[in-house]
């Protein structure tokens, strides 16, 4: 049996997704090389993910963003499970109140330097249709220091590949400001 | 391993049913009921009895003989593993024994993952009993529908579950016009059906993929997402939205038309991929096996609970509003296909139920494009007034309910009971029938809940 498998993978090889396989014209547009050479960062960048009461969508275009399509690993971008190891903080969503306190707790455990960015219009300050109900605090600025926002309901993964990679970049002085992108 | 104590168990429900009503006509508190594997328990706690949440006198370290290895056997111990290991903030529902401990997971969790916690107590790696803290993307949902317009709070329904909004805006737009008798132009109707089997077919394959990436088949993960990246720009160049928002209306609004052609060769290659993708899964038995088993929901509904959507056709419950409940252009469409319906309580019959529907819907979509055209009759406006009106529709995750009480043209109240809401309590009697800790991304991925749906 162990042959047969064996000469079956001989003459054919195994599936893989070819890669890229049906590539974005915008995400491609720049070389994949690791861009995070700043001596802030190293050559790759940790990222941690809080929803901060989001409807979902957001989560649903950050999970595009490993897909073969976008491949933010060939910048040098990954999540991290653990705040400890994280670089950056994305938050989604309208800031509920509840989850203050967990997002100012998961922006402490991050070692310096860190960078927060608030992805979609809702967690930018624009909450939109929910904005000024109770227990919605709809801007992420007013809990941690937010070093870019990415507008858009939801923003699709082109616009936060960019921004991510403008954040990277930028020189650490114009960073600290919070006038990215 | 020792047995958890708990505070009262019994094997039958008609037992526990009468030792509830007894507590409570005694003045007990319930503070809850609870599955095990071999019987259902409720936790009472009596009003004199506080000590029984609190570590007992003197169980400090190194006084018991039993630190040094002298006399191990006594149950006295059994305070001890209350005492070392219980957390104060979770009070209630404790499953208590000898080596047995608490778990807290979320609200911030691996990846990308909605907020949650979930309070696992666990012997080892087994997984004794999950309560599921819900309340942190609490967002007010009706509330904002309600201060909203009519016309104007689709946009906030579209909003309730991010990857399913074409089923939210149709179910809001089907409670409103029963309650204003809006008749709606045939041409819209087939536009919805068709943006809701869309996203019935991207929600699908995104589920599919965490599913796979849980079980660690990372290149089906990625060819799926790629295929979930195709409907998503299909999505963008013919509806304007990659998710589909913005495009329903109550009454109809302007339905757009997709080319012919364009939906026909999309429809194939998404087709033929997945064929692929799915032989391919069909043969690996490396996530087959971790499938088999995992998070399987009792048959015969002990619990009482009302099981929808993939969850339910997987565990005999099934029912899909597609057919029990024609609406939309279904009933032309659905002829000939019958509902999904697998034998397999367990996640495997999850993941085979979606694979069948994403079939199905490429299947519907086909079928969309051969339709007569339709007769030219216009959506009649219908006369405003109050009434309430109701929408049922089959969400990709289930069956969603909307409730909506209009006054001239405001919303004056509005319930939402979505699938995600209603196959929840299910996630804990799953997760806690003889799995372990390393199953639990791939019941949790089985299941594939929105906690948006949850948290309105």
């Amino acid at each position: 049996m162990f042959y047969r498998r064996w000469l079956y993978h001989f003459i054919r090889r195994p599936a893989v997704s070819p890669y890229p396989f049906r590539p974005d014209p915008a995400a491609l547009a720049r070389p994949g090389q690791i861009v995070t050479t700043t001596r802030q960062f190293g050559r790759s960048l940790a990222v941690r993910h809080v929803d901060g009461g989001s409807s979902n969508g957001c989560e649903s275009e950050l999970a595009l963003l490993g897909s073969p399509v976008y491949d933010w690993s060939r910048f040098g971008f990954g999540f991290t499970p653990s705040p400890r190891h994280a670089d950056l903080l994305l938050v989604t969503g309208i800031i509920t109140e509840a989850m203050v306190p967990h997002i100012r707790e998961t922006y402490d455990a991050m070692p310096e330097p860190k960078l927060v960015v608030a992805v979609g219009g809702c967690a930018g300050g624009e909450p939109g249709y929910f904005a000024g109900l109770p227990g919605v605090v709809g801007d992420l600025g007013e809990v941690v220091p937010v070093a870019a926002r990415i507008p858009g309901c939801p923003p699709s993964p082109n616009d936060i590949l960019a921004v991510l990679l403008a954040v990277v970049e930028a020189p650490a002085a114009r960073r600290a400001g919070g006038r990215l992108p | 391993m020792n047995d958890p104590s708990p505070i009262a168990a019994v094997s039958k429900p008609d037992a526990l049913r009468s030792a509830i009503t007894d507590a409570r006509a005694r003045g007990d508190a319930i503070l809850d009921i609870y599955r095990t594997d071999r019987d259902l328990r409720a936790a009472i706690l009596k009003p004199g009895e506080r000590t029984v949440y609190e570590p007992k006198l003197g169980s400090g370290p190194f006084i018991r003989p039993s630190h040094y290895g002298v006399l191990g056997f006594f149950a006295l111990e059994v305070d001890d593993a209350r005492a070392d290991w219980w957390a104060s903030e979770y009070p209630v529902d404790r499953v208590s024994g000898r080596g047995i401990h608490v778990m807290p997971l979320g609200p911030v969790r691996a990846d990308v993952a909605e907020s949650l916690r979930y309070v696992l107590t666990v012997f080892g790696d087994d997984i004794h009993h999950v309560r599921l803290v819900p309340g942190y993307k609490h967002r007010h949902v009706e509330a904002a529908i309600v201060r909203q317009g009519v016309r104007r709070a689709i946009r906030v329904a579209e909003r309730v579950t991010g990857t399913s909004p074409v089923a939210h805006a149709w179910a809001y737009a089907m409670a409103v016009e029963e309650a204003l008798h809006i008749s709606v132009p045939v041409a819209a109707l087939r536009e919805r059906t068709c943006l809701a089997e869309l996203e019935r077919l991207m929600s699908h394959l995104g589920d599919l993929a965490v599913l796979a990436a849980s079980t660690g088949t990372v290149t089906a993960a990625a060819d799926l997402l790629t295929l979930k990246e195709m409907v998503l720009r299909f999505n963008q160049a013919a509806f304007g939205h990659r998710y589909l928002r913005d495009r329903l209306e109550v009454g109809g609004g302007s339905p757009r038309q997709v080319e012919k052609q364009a939906l026909l060769s999309f429809v194939a290659e998404v087709e033929r991929e997945f064929r692929q993708v799915r032989r391919a899964l069909d043969r690996t038995n490396s996530f087959l096996d971790r499938l088999h088993g995992a998070g399987k929901l009792p048959t015969g509904d002990p619990l009482g609970l009302r099981l929808t959507g993939f969850v339910g056709k997987s565990s005999g419950h099934a029912s899909d509003l597609r057919w029990d409940r024609t609406y939309g252009t279904y009933g032309d469409l659905t002829q000939d296909l019958n509902p999904v319906h697998v034998d397999a309580p367990d996640a495997f019959g999850r993941y085979l139920v979606r694979a069948e529907e994403i079939r199905q819907s490429l299947t519907i979509l086909k079928r969309l494009e051969g339709l007569p055209p339709e007769e030219p009759v216009p959506g009649r406006e219908g006369r405003f007034g109050s009434g309430v009106g109701f929408g049922l529709v089959e969400a990709p995750r289930g069956r969603l309910f909307y409730r909506v009480a209009v006054r001239g043209m405001d919303v004056t109240a509005v319930r939402i009971a979505t699938p995600s809401s209603l196959n929840w309590p299910a996630v804990p009697v799953a997760l806690a029938a003889h799995n372990i800790l390393q199953d639990f991304p791939i019941i949790d991925a089985s299941f594939s809940l929105s906690v948006a749906g949850l948290d309105l």
